[in-house]
């Protein structure tokens, strides 16, 4: 068994619980992005160590 | 020009939208050694009010708690172990103290009933109607506006669900409250400087814990926010406080 200490990744199941906190709308799992993607407010929410940054300070705007 | 509200960071004051990323800063640099300095600076009594939160709340099996502030997980581990079962999320504004709270989870085999996210206590990412417990621990004398904080806390709980919030509060008697002021300002950020090497975070928890609002203030705050049979009873003489409230 190899021995690596690897950071948890994102737990999908979370998808279930978690809302953009601006308009309250479910969010899309980007993985190879990391990233929670919110159509509704247009921003995407960046991923770190597995675990979900849910300020809207620190999410991405999407371009169009 | 907008005109901009202030508001307390300890004894200073400041912008509103200030507030949030100082207390990331006192947070991220407290982080690593949290646990230690918190049974340091209350001589492990915060243990014996924690115990206590567990007591009034009377945690069941199978609860959805949310532990807002719950930076290293203090109070999940604790209700999901009275609890027997259940599932815990811990949300709170810095991440290095989710990240050290993980590591804990991870320890004891619990990683499975606990989710760690970072986000505001005045903006939660929850849907309406979602746990049946929420919990703040510590926690509400740092928010930038704690009415807001409460009446997330309203929105994202059942109907049926249950507030409980432990917190710093102010002491009746003013010769006490006196004492206890000696030995805050004195000892505590020296303790910080000591074990944590970081005196001025320290400085900031104690000024932070004068300007909260005392018992009866508070409770008519959960009130504004919508809960019903609000009560407190008080910790230690009044040196902290529980503050309870249902969303009937």
């Amino acid at each position: 068994m190899t021995d690596q200490t690897e950071t948890p990744l994102f737990d999908r199941r979370m998808l279930e619980a978690l809302v953009c906190p601006r308009s309250n709308a479910t969010l899309r799992y980007d993985a190879e992005a990391q990233e929670l993607i919110s159509p509704t407010a247009n921003l995407a929410y960046p991923i770190r160590n597995g675990i979900p940054v849910m300020l809207v300070d620190e999410a991405r705007v999407l371009d169009d | 020009m907008t005109d901009q509200n202030t508001t307390h960071f300890g004894f200073e004051t400041i912008p509103e939208d200030q507030k949030a990323g100082k207390v990331q800063g006192v947070f991220s640099s407290v982080a690593s050694k949290y646990d230690v300095m918190n049974d340091a600076m209350s001589l492990g009594i915060h243990r014996i009010w924690k115990d206590a939160m567990m007591d009034w709340l009377a945690p069941r099996a199978g609860q959805r708690l949310l532990d807002v502030a719950g930076g290293t997980g203090d109070i999940s581990f604790r209700f999901l172990n009275r609890a027997g079962s259940g599932h815990a999320t811990v949300c709170d504004l810095t991440e290095p103290m989710l990240v050290a709270g993980r590591k804990r989870a991870e320890a004891a085999q619990m990683a499975d009933s606990l989710d760690w996210v970072v986000g505001d206590a005045m903006a939660l990412p929850f849907a309406d109607s979602t746990f049946d417990v929420y919990t703040i621990s510590f926690g509400i004398r740092n928010v930038t506006r704690p009415l807001e904080a409460l009446k997330e806390a309203y929105r994202v709980l059942k109907p049926g669900g249950r507030l409980m919030v432990l917190e710093f509060s102010q002491i009746p008697t003013p010769a006490l409250q006196w004492a206890y002021d000696r030995y805050s300002f004195n000892l505590i950020p020296l303790l910080g400087q000591v074990i944590a090497n970081d005196r001025d975070s320290y400085q900031y928890l104690v000024e932070s814990i004068r300007k909260f609002p005392d018992q009866n203030t508070f409770l008519g705050m959960l009130r504004e926010a919508g809960f019903e049979q609000a009560k407190y009873r008080n910790l230690t003489m009044g040196i902290a406080a529980l503050h309870s409230g249902w969303k009937i």
